[in-house]
């Protein structure tokens, strides 16, 4: 199952925090920086799945993912989009390379709701950011993948608010999705 | 009074760049304010704040009484609000929940879908086992809700709820398995069923296998992708227990392998042929041949052809499980998992360092080890001051600053590729971990990969060199430094087992040691900067003292030894240090066979003045173990020097003239006899309790008296003892230091005291030890009195087991004839680790490699059955503490409760057992006694409200 999503941006300034588990603030935080600091790090060509950050190693003992299906959170994956890094916490249940789609259909899916999204979208509407992942993703368990039914299950809650106007917008364009794209692993 | 909406919030946020922690102070004692009053807009926004602020770290714990009032706002918007900052802020001690369970019962009744979809997602980050019971009757009827998305949601709630409160499973399950069957359920809805089921499976994976046709066809049907791989984790979970499902699998998956596009689902298959077992099923037929090969190519194309890091990443892993049983399949592709060593990505590296370790061989062994080496010392020591910016792990929350560009956050998420492209330099930890593995492969099976151990002590040598530097250790946490894991001492243990294991190498071994001590080498021995391996002096200072005589320099490293700068060793290693001094000294002085020269003895007392000049300061040494051998050297070393200078030198060139004994004979003694060996823990367990051993007999029976005479006695014959205690035994070594005073010397109780006086044990441990030491040192001129025979005419001066097998040993220590030592090999039972090392390290194939390596010693026959019984005796007290909660990992979801309950409904009767009728009775007496709270709160509850009431009008 997935233990945790987080959303941070490049200076490790939390967007989005969600634990399927009860854990104390503090905790909360020193995890997140610890994942950043790990992230932070990476060069572009690494690959999308981290090392235990030093709170989750130290409990498992082992730094190895491979114990097949436990509890303990053994695989930490991620995605980095733009300014923003999309982090899932998740056990060895869960498929390595479909967290790297989940994570892609968030993305997708708020790019679906905000047009074009970019982080100031997402901070100051944490409320549908936080809606936008209920839809996919309860207490641990993936519920949809499929993008329109996202996007519909939100929209069902209420009109999405728009950027406020006077925070401006760069005209940004970029033609579809960086690695995703193309569909290597595709597994819709 | 102005309110700020959220959007004010964050725009102040960044507006007040620098003054953040002010504004964010100011902002929530406005947040208090405002919650506190009675228009619920101004609530709920208050709340929304403070929802945000938490995500920075800052605590909202004291307004979750005010989430619940906003929770029963009748507007969703409020609603909403509420229960997000119920999922974000509650805790496991947050009281009030309780007080929440109608609320949530009222809103998964609801009649609006949007409004039901907030219990369900909250309900699993708070839910707690009497509140699950509660709300389980409402859960139920969701399930067969209209809307599609209210069922699968409530699905997992169900899951989310069994898995604090199994029970739920006994009224859900059977409708949740009418949804899987169901053809006509939402595809949604199955697929998240499934999920369901594959987080369950593992648990109990027979409940599952009556609906392995069901969720084949799903398999087989669906083209759901997502599900599918669901589908297949699930499987290799239930194939083990039932082996025809592998036939009937084998089609379709190798189907999928061969025409899937999905990376994910091809991988997923592959993994779930490997974990399935379904490797191991089929093996030996042309088709298992045929499948292997498919997914063992498959894997080498993930890592070669495409390139791509995440499929390297995700091929090793799936390696890493196949390693342990194919051990020849993956050593096939030995060549691309090689280069993965050396990749510039820390995580493939990790992964690949993982999977190399099961790969060892006597034949790789070296090439593995070549390529880490290069990488350690290739790369430069990063530390972690080098980046302050990214070690804030110990900072309590993280302020949210101003960002100073507005145009970076407005970056678009659609991704573009990041420029930057330099592989990080090597994390310390990583560092830390090759250290580690390459001890561990090179160890493994006690050495038995190792052809060369010439090799291998270089190979140490240079560990040390780019071993990390370790963080400064308080005292308290010195002991456990060798858990924790001190590289350094890790690699002095290697070299120190190496060098007693393998006597053809102890040459070489003492070399290195004497090398790593030699303080003028210590530039080129120990990493530039920071403290990085100094561990290994621990190992290299026992090293260079135990075989002193097999030092080729001892001079410069006595002068090491007694360096300035070793006076800033930590304490345990000073202590080490020590211990070594007088060895070293005796094998550069105890030379008989030259004449005792007037140089000779100028160079000693030379020595033995420096010697003295570097004892006398640490003899106040804080370290209590330093302090106490600084003081016993330091007489010893003032007691040589007075018999060297008392000792007339002999003309030069004229007659021998013998050198003081004392330097010769006395000193040497204490530190020759016996072969330091290694001994298999639970060795001394064995050895047998001699038939004479009467523990029962009282030793005196007139202990008690004797004690209150110890009481007793003043202070003038302590002082008279210690004057006793300087003078006598000593003129005794000076006037005849034969080797008897040597026996006499191991007759010391506290020399081998627990693998005899194990029973004695808990008599040592007395509470009243300082009274009998008292006692003891009045009968000083007898031996310690545990080791009399009461038989034992006093007078003759006790003898302990070991001093006689000593003295009738014919003045020679007879190593054999000492129970514990008498061990063999011979007498090892047919064990297959024991046995297995020993064949191939003396295998006739290779037999210019054999080189022989002490194992551990023991005793009796079954070595296996008696070293996994005694390291299972000493590792199971941590086993038992592996599943406490204490020690349960971070995040972790316990799903443990749910092994204990079947979902077998064959028998479906269902008995209510005793346990369960005992179990209902104390849920029903914990429901009344948290109703009765909650009766108690609310009257609490409208108190506060009338007062506050009454406070507002004033």
């Amino acid at each position: 199952m997935i233990n945790a999503v987080l959303v941070f941006n490049n200076a490790g300034q939390p967007r989005l925090t969600k634990f399927y588990t009860q854990l104390e603030t503090s905790v909360q935080q020193r995890l997140i920086s610890e994942i950043f600091t790990l992230v932070a790090n990476r060069p572009n060509s690494a690959c999308n799945f981290l090392p235990l950050p030093p709170l989750l190693a130290n409990s498992s003992k082992s730094s190895t993912p491979t114990t097949p299906h436990n509890d303990t959170p053994s695989l930490v994956t991620y995605r980095h989009y733009a300014t923003l890094y999309f982090i899932v916490i998740s056990t060895s249940t869960e498929s390595p390379l479909a967290l790297l789609d989940l994570i892609q259909v968030f993305v997708q899916a708020l790019d679906g709701l905000f047009e074009n999204v970019c982080e100031l979208d997402l901070i100051f509407n944490f409320e549908t950011l936080h809606a936008t992942l209920a839809e996919m993703i309860v207490g641990g368990v993936v519920v949809e993948t499929h993008l329109d039914k996202v996007i519909e299950g939100v929209k069902a809650q209420g009109t999405v608010a728009k950027r406020p106007v006077n925070e401006g917008k760069g005209g940004m364009g970029f033609a579809g999705f960086g690695r995703g794209d193309g569909g290597v692993w595709a597994g819709r | 009074m102005f309110e700020k909406s959220l959007y004010d919030l964050i725009r102040g946020l960044r507006n007040h760049k620098g003054s953040e922690k002010e504004y964010i102070n100011e902002s929530i004692k406005e947040c208090r304010k405002e919650i506190r009053s009675n228009d619920m807009d101004l609530k709920s926004t208050a709340l929304m704040k403070l929802t945000y602020l938490e995500m920075f770290g800052h605590d909202m714990s004291w307004a979750s009484f005010n989430v619940l009032e906003v929770m029963s706002s009748p507007k969703y918007r409020h609603k909403r609000t509420a229960y997000l900052a119920a999922v974000q802020s509650f805790r496991r001690d947050t009281e009030v929940l309780m007080l929440a369970e109608n609320q949530l019962k009222k809103d998964i009744s609801s009649p609006t879908p949007t409004v039901i979809s907030l219990p369900l997602v909250a309900i699993p980050h708070v839910i707690n086992p009497s509140m699950a019971n509660s709300v389980l009757s409402d859960l139920l009827p969701r399930l067969t809700h209209s809307h599609a998305a209210i069922r699968k949601k409530t699905v997992v709630t169900l899951y989310r709820l069994a898995l604090v409160y199994p029970e739920t499973l006994r009224p859900a399950w059977p409708k949740i398995k009418e949804r899987l069957q169901d053809d006509n359920e939402d595809p949604s809805v199955t697929a998240a069923i499934v999920n369901v089921v594959c987080e369950l499976g593992w648990r109990r994976p027979q409940d599952f296998l009556p609906l392995a046709p069901r969720l084949f066809d799903l398999l087989v049907d669906s083209g759901n992708n997502w599900m599918a791989i669901k589908l297949i984790k699930l499987f290799a979970t239930l194939t083990p227990l039932e082996p025809r499902l592998i036939k009937k699998l084998l089609p379709p998956l190798t189907k999928i392998i061969r025409e899937t596009s999905a990376m994910s689902l091809l991988y997923e298959c592959i993994s779930g042929i490997i974990q399935g077992g379904i490797l191991e099923a089929v093996e030996g037929t042309t088709e298992g041949e045929e499948v292997a090969k498919l997914c063992v190519g498959k894997l080498r194309g993930m890592m070669v052809i495409e390139g791509d890091a995440n499929l390297k990443y995700v091929a090793l892993l799936a390696f890493d499980k196949i390693v342990k049983f194919h051990p020849y399949l993956v050593s096939q592709q030995q060549d691309v998992i090689l280069e993965c060593i050396d990749d510039p990505d820390i995580s493939i590296r990790m992964r690949a360092l993982d999977l190399v370790v099961d790969m060892v061989n006597s034949d790789n062994l070296t090439a593995i080890v070549g390529r880490l080496m290069r990488q350690l010392r290739n790369a430069p020591i990063a530390s972690a001051t080098d980046d302050p910016t990214h070690d804030r792990g110990r900072m309590a929350g993280v302020v949210p600053y101003a960002e100073s560009d507005d145009s970076d956050a407005e970056e678009s998420l659609r991704p573009h590729e990041q420029k930057s492209d330099q592989p990080p330099p090597l994390p310390e930890d990583y560092r830390v971990n090759v250290i580690r593995r390459v001890l561990e492969m090179c160890s493994r099976d006690t050495y038995s990969n190792i052809t060369d151990f010439d090799w291998y002590i270089d190979v140490l040598v240079q560990l040390v060199r780019v071993s990390p530097s370790t963080k400064a250790i308080s005292t308290a946490e010195e002991e456990d430094a060798e858990e924790t894991g001190d590289v350094g001492r890790r690699i002095g243990r290697e070299l120190q087992n190496v060098a007693i294991r393998v006597k053809s190498v102890r040459a070489e071994a003492v070399d290195a040691a004497q090398s790593l001590v030699l303080v003028d080498r210590r530039d080129q021995m120990f990493p530039a900067s920071g403290n990085g391996g100094l561990g290994v002096l621990d190992y290299a200072g026992w090293l260079v003292g135990e075989y002193a005589n097999y030092l080729t320099k001892p001079e410069p490293v006595m002068t090491s030894l007694i360096h300035p700068t070793s006076l800033q060793l930590p304490s345990r290693t000073l202590a080490i240090y020590l211990q070594a001094l007088p060895k070293v000294f005796s094998s550069m002085a105890s030379n008989d066979q030259t004449s005792w020269t007037p140089e000779r003895k100028i160079l000693m007392s030379l020595l033995m003045a420096r010697i003295i000049h570097f004892l006398e300061p640490l003899s106040t040494h804080p370290g209590l173990e330093v302090q106490e051998r600084a003081v016993e050297y330091l007489e010893l070393m003032r007691l040589a020097q007075e018999a060297a200078s008392g000792t007339a030198t002999g003309a030069e060139h004229e007659e021998f003239t013998d050198p003081p004994l004392l330097l010769t004979q006395a000193i040497p003694a204490l530190f020759s006899g016996a072969e330091l060996n290694p001994v298999a823990p639970g060795a001394q367990r064995k050895v047998p309790v001699p038939e004479d051993l009467d523990l029962d007999t009282p030793i005196n029976p007139n202990l008690q008296s004797l004690l209150a005479q110890a009481e007793l006695e003043g202070f003038e014959t302590d002082e008279d003892d210690v004057y006793a205690a300087y003078t006598e035994p000593i003129a005794s070594y000076t006037e005849t230091p034969t080797a008897i005073s040597a026996a006499d010397r191991l007759d010391a109780p506290h020399k081998e005291p627990t693998s005899y006086q194990n029973a004695a044990e808990d008599e040592y441990l007395d509470p009243d030890i300082i009274a009998r030491r008292k006692a003891e040192r009045k009968e000083r001129y007898k031996d310690d009195p545990f080791y009399i025979d009461p038989e034992v005419d006093r007078g003759s001066g006790a003898v302990t087991p070991l001093g006689k097998i000593v003295r009738e040993g014919n003045m020679e220590v007879d190593i054999d004839s000492i129970p514990i030592m008498d061990l063999s090999f011979e007498k090892r039972g047919p064990s297959p680790a024991g046995d297995d090392h020993l064949s191939r390290t003396r295998s006739p194939r290779r037999p210019t490699r054999r080189v022989e390596i002490m194992g551990d010693e023991t005793l009796g026959g079954d070595i296996a059955a008696s070293n996994s019984s005694s390291r299972e005796a000493t590792v199971s007290p941590r086993l038992n503490h592996g599943p406490n909660k204490a020690k349960k990992s971070l995040l972790e979801v316990d799903s443990s409760g749910l092994g204990a309950l079947s979902l077998d409904d064959e028998d479906g009767s269902r008995k209510l057992t005793r346990l369960d009728v005992e179990r209902r009775e104390a849920e029903e007496a914990e429901m009344r006694r948290a109703l009765a709270e909650v009766e108690r709160l609310r009257g609490w509850r409208l108190g506060v409200r009338r007062w506050l009431g009454r406070r507002r009008r004033r």
